[in-house]
C-alpha cells in the first residue's frame, strides 16, 4: 500500500477543527497502519501556508499523495465518505 | 444628513453618485455575465492607486489571478509595479483544478483571516470581492453555510472600515437583483450594471438602485468601455438644463439665409438641416464651415458619409476651400464610418477632440448615418447628452438629417432630435411642370422671428442661391405641390 501524505488546515480549537483532527487521526491509525505523513496547520499561527495553498474553508484536508491531489472540506464526520474521498478502501482495516 | 462618500476617481461615476461610493461601507455591484462587473471593481482599485495613492485588495472567487493581471494590463494599469510596491494585493480564492468534496460542517474563517491580513498588510482603503456568486457554485451543496459565512465576511469588512465593492451575478437584466439572493444581507448600497441586447444592438447601462442615507441620480445611464479610460458613463439623468443662451449671432455662411433667420444662428444653438438626398444639405454644411472665415472661428466637421477627398472636391466645386481653412488651423475634418464604434464611443471621441481643438462650431453630416449604429432609445439619449454638452461648451452646431422621401416627409431621426433643436431648416424637392426644383424653408427658429416663406433654392458653381418664394403653390411640404390660381 502506497504512502499517504496529508495536510490538514484548522482554525485553533474550533469545533469543526477538533472533530476533523480526531476523525483523521483515527483513519490514519486504523486504516493506514502508520503508513502516512500528516501535517496539521493552524491558520492562526501559520497564515502564509493557508495563503499559499489558497485555503478558503476550514477545515480543509489536502491529500498530496498519492496523486492526484484532492481536497475534502468540512468536519469529516462521516467516516465512510472521507475514506471514499481519499480513495482508501475500508478493506485495509 | 448625508452619507460621506469616497471619490472613486471615475469622474462620470462620481457625478451620477453625487460624490462616489459610501465611505467605509460595502456596495453590491450586480450584473449579468459580461456586464463589466470585474472591470468596474478593478477600475475602482486602479484609480484609487493612480489618483489618491489608496492601496487596494482584490479578491477573486472566479477568474484566475493571471487572467485578471492580463486584463488589467490591457488598460495600461501598471499592475506589476503596484503589486511589487504592495499597493495592490490579490487574494486568490478562485477555483482550483483539484476536486473538492464536502464532508460535514465548515466555515470560511480561513478566507476571512486571509482577507483581513491582506487589508492590514497594505493598509487597504479599497476592497473588491469578485464575484460572490461563484462561491456558491464552488460549494454548491452547502448554500446555507455559505450564506451564514458571507454575513461574517460582510461584518469583517465593515469592522475594518474599507470602502468595498462586492460583485454578484444576475441571471436576467430585469428581475431579481442577484442570483443567490446576496442582496438579502448586502442591502444598503446596490449598483446594477446591464448589457441589454435590443434589435441586434448592445446597450450598456449603469443604475444606482440605492445608497442608503444618501442621494444619487436615479435610473439607467448608458456607459461604454473605452480602451483608454475603461468604464465611462454618459450621465443623462444628471444633466442640467441650464445653459447660458447668447444673443450673439453667427453667420450661416449664406447671406440670404442669414436674412431668412433674422441675422444668423444664435451662438451656441443647435440647428438641424433636413432634406432628401441631393437636396443641398452638405452644401449648407460647407457654407456653415466657410462662415468661420469672418471672425476666425474654429470648426470641427464630423463626416459620416463621405471621405475627405470627396468633401474637399465637392466644396471646391462650390468655391469653398477646405484645404486652406485646414492649413490655417481653423478647420478639422474627421471622416469615419459610423459603424466603427458605438454611439457612446463616438460621443467620448468627439468630447476628446473638442477638448484639444476647442472649436466654436461643430457640423455633423449626417446624423442619420450615425443613428444606424444604435437603437432608437440609445440614439435619443445620445442626442440629448450631445446637445446638452455642446450647449454647455457654447458650441454652435449644425446637423443634417436625411428624409427617406424625395418630396415632403420627415424621418425618424428628426422625430428624435427636432424638439431639442433651436432651428430647423427644410430642404425639399418640388416637382413642378416636369422639373425637380429645390426649395428652402425655415420651420422654426427659437427666440427669433424668421421668414415663413418657402423659397426657391438653386445650386450653381458659385454655391447656394436663395431666390423668391414659391408664389401661388401649395402642398410643397406634403409632397403634392399644386398651382393655385390667384384671384
Amino acid at each position: 500500500m502506497s504512502m499517504h501524505v496529508f495536510q490538514l488546515f484548522i482554525n485553533g480549537h474550533s469545533l469543526n477543527s477538533i472533530e476533523a483532527v480526531d476523525t483523521l487521526l483515527k483513519i490514519c491509525r486504523e486504516n493506514l497502519k502508520g503508513n502516512y505523513q500528516l501535517e496539521i496547520i493552524d491558520i492562526q499561527k501559520d497564515p502564509d501556508k493557508a495563503e499559499e495553498a489558497g485555503i478558503i474553508a476550514i477545515p480543509t484536508l489536502i491529500r498530496m499523495e498519492p496523486a492526484p491531489v484532492n481536497r475534502i472540506i468540512g468536519a469529516l464526520n462521516v467516516r465512510s465518505r472521507v475514506l471514499a474521498g481519499l480513495g482508501i478502501s475500508s478493506m485495509h482495516k | 444628513m448625508n452619507l460621506q462618500k469616497l471619490e472613486t476617481g471615475n469622474a462620470s461615476f462620481d457625478h451620477i453618485s453625487h460624490g462616489g461610493l459610501p465611505l467605509g461601507r460595502t456596495t453590491l455591484v450586480a450584473g449579468s455575465s459580461g456586464s463589466a462587473k470585474t472591470l468596474f471593481g478593478a477600475q475602482f482599485l486602479a484609480l484609487g492607486i493612480q489618483l489618491f495613492d489608496q492601496p487596494g485588495v482584490f479578491v477573486t472567487f472566479e477568474e484566475q489571478v493571471d487572467d485578471i493581471r492580463k486584463h488589467l494590463r490591457s488598460f495600461h494599469w501598471d499592475i506589476d509595479t503596484w503589486e511589487q510596491e504592495g499597493k495592490w494585493i490579490f487574494v486568490d480564492a478562485a477555483p482550483k483544478e483539484e476536486i473538492i468534496i464536502a464532508v460535514g460542517d465548515f466555515d470560511l474563517s480561513a478566507f476571512r483571516i486571509r482577507l483581513e491580513r491582506a487589508i492590514m498588510k497594505c493598509k487597504a482603503q479599497r476592497v473588491v470581492i469578485d464575484s460572490i456568486g461563484s462561491i456558491f457554485t464552488q460549494f454548491h451543496e452547502e448554500e446555507h453555510s455559505i450564506r451564514r459565512e458571507l454575513i461574517q465576511v460582510a461584518l469583517t469588512l465593515s469592522r475594518l472600515g474599507a470602502t468595498s465593492i462586492i460583485t454578484a451575478e444576475r441571471l436576467e437584466e430585469y428581475g431579481k437583483i442577484t442570483r443567490f439572493g446576496v442582496e438579502e444581507f448586502l442591502t444598503d448600497n446596490v449598483v446594477i450594471l446591464r448589457n441589454v441586447l435590443h434589435n441586434e444592438k448592445r446597450r450598456r447601462t449603469i443604475e444606482i438602485l440605492k445608497f442608503r442615507g444618501s442621494d444619487h441620480e436615479k435610473g439607467e445611464n448608458p456607459f461604454t468601455i473605452n480602451p483608454e479610460k475603461a468604464i465611462v458613463i454618459i450621465p443623462l439623468s444628471a444633466m442640467i438644463l441650464k445653459h447660458t443662451s447668447s444673443n450673439e449671432r453667427v453667420t450661416s455662411g449664406i447671406p440670404a439665409l442669414d436674412k431668412m433667420i433674422d441675422g444668423g444662428f444664435y451662438k451656441g444653438s443647435i440647428n438641424l438641416v433636413s432634406g432628401a438626398i441631393g437636396a443641398g444639405k452638405t452644401l449648407l454644411v460647407a457654407n456653415f464651415i466657410n462662415g468661420i472665415r469672418e471672425n476666425k472661428e474654429r470648426c470641427l466637421l464630423m463626416a459620416f458619409e463621405e471621405s475627405n477627398e470627396q468633401l474637399y472636391r465637392n466644396a471646391s466645386g462650390w468655391g469653398i476651400d477646405f484645404k486652406e481653412l485646414e492649413d490655417l488651423g481653423l478647420l478639422k475634418v474627421i471622416c469615419v464610418y459610423p459603424e466603427i464604434s458605438s454611439l457612446e464611443d463616438h460621443f467620448i471621441n468627439i468630447q476628446e477632440i473638442v477638448k484639444t481643438f476647442k472649436p466654436d462650431r461643430i457640423a455633423i453630416d449626417s446624423l442619420s448615418a450615425l443613428s444606424r449604429t444604435s437603437s432608437d432609445k440609445g440614439f435619443r439619449e445620445f442626442i440629448i447628452a450631445f446637445t446638452a454638452y455642446l450647449k454647455h461648451e457654447e458650441i454652435t452646431g449644425l446637423f443634417t438629417s436625411n428624409t427617406p422621401l424625395l418630396a415632403g416627409g420627415t424621418s425618424d431621426t428628426e422625430g428624435n432630435i427636432s424638439p431639442i433643436t433651436d432651428s430647423i431648416i427644410l430642404l425639399r424637392y418640388v416637382e413642378m411642370s416636369g422639373e425637380m426644383q429645390r426649395s428652402i424653408a425655415v420651420l422654426k427658429m427659437r427666440g427669433s422671428k424668421h421668414d415663413s416663406s418657402i423659397r426657391k433654392f438653386t445650386i450653381s458653381d458659385e454655391g447656394a442661391n436663395i431666390g423668391k418664394h414659391f408664389e401661388g403653390i401649395s402642398g410643397i411640404l406634403t409632397g403634392n405641390p399644386m398651382l393655385i390660381k390667384l384671384e
